[in-house]
């Protein structure tokens, strides 16, 4: 099972800047902001890439941080959840995908419609609305998230539910930045 | 009244409001996971100020980054603060600073000018 070189070279190759799969905790989020920030930093990446590229995982992260569940699929960790990172073609990619419940899906796939059909005024003049008219809730979320990492991105979300079985999918997130 | 001073984290911003002199400044990233806990005791100082503010109050924010989750926050100290105007012979003005370069911060900074109702100036911080 000495397949290190291997596993390298295919991470080396497809420019994957963090990977991780597991249950996103709040030492993990500030683990993985950290390893972000510095490998941009090395790659002498510019201020404000980086912060886009900041703001975008913030979001994510704390998403998969307070929407996964446990207790999805029997003998399955479902808090666990993927985050990838990599730059393909001029674009910095960022790729999630947790556990979600089927009867969830609607709401989440018609706010994802909404955002991609409007433009990026509509997009400010939404996020405005919302901001100035929502409820604090406890969790703090306003729903702004998912209009913000679009904003920031200036890109279509890329998104999929994956049916596992009658009552959960997996969800597939993915949002570009251009360089 | 006493000042309110909050060390910042890698997490949450410096917070130091000052009762005498009226200036209030929110410095550095506000990107908690739960931005209720942090922002619940500032909200309930704000509350308190606004009952015998000082004559002038300046709130002057320079934030690096901050999460849609602290976004709500940061309007809710706005809106609190907004009730200054209606005393008379008190006057309230926000400062929005960013960092040259930081468009986006800029552009934040227009969406709470457009959300507020009170004097709130964009400025540039060299």
């Amino acid at each position: 099972m000495l397949h290190a070189y291997d596993q390298f070279c295919k991470m080396k190759n497809k420019n994957i800047i963090l990977s991780f799969k597991g249950e996103i905790t709040s030492e993990i989020i500030s683990m993985v902001l950290d390893v972000a920030e510095n490998k941009l930093d090395a790659a002498n990446e510019k201020g404000i890439i980086k912060k886009k590229i900041f703001n975008i995982l913030v979001e994510c992260l704390q998403n998969l941080y307070h929407h996964t569940e446990k207790g999805l699929i029997k003998n399955e960790n479902t808090k666990s959840s993927l985050i990838l990172i990599w730059y393909e073609n001029e674009y910095y990619n960022i790729l999630t995908g947790n556990y979600i419940r089927n009867k969830n899906i609607p709401p989440i796939q018609k706010r994802l419609e909404t955002i991609n059909s409007l433009s990026k005024d509509e997009l400010r003049d939404w996020y405005r609305k919302i901001l100035n008219n929502s409820e604090i809730s406890a969790k703090g979320g306003a729903n702004l998230g998912m209009i913000d990492v679009a904003r920031k991105s200036g890109e279509k979300i890329e998104y999929n539910f994956k049916k596992i079985n009658s009552s959960v999918s997996f969800y597939e997130f993915k949002i570009k930045v251009k360089k | 009244m006493e000042s309110l001073i909050i060390k910042k984290t890698k997490q949450t911003p410096e917070i130091n409001f000052n009762a005498q002199s009226g200036v209030l400044e929110i410095k550095g990233r506000s990107i908690p996971e739960n931005s209720f806990e942090f922002y619940t005791p500032v909200l309930s100082w704000i509350d308190q100020y606004i009952k015998k503010p000082n004559e002038n109050t300046i709130i002057k924010v320079y934030l690096e980054y901050f999460n849609t989750s602290s976004s709500k926050f940061i309007l809710e100290i706005f809106k609190k603060l907004q009730k200054i105007q209606n005393i008379d012979n008190k006057n309230i003005l926000i400062e929005w600073y960013y960092d040259k370069n930081d468009e986006e911060m800029m552009e934040t900074g227009k969406d709470y000018k457009d959300v507020t109702e009170l004097p709130f100036e964009i400025i540039i911080n060299e």
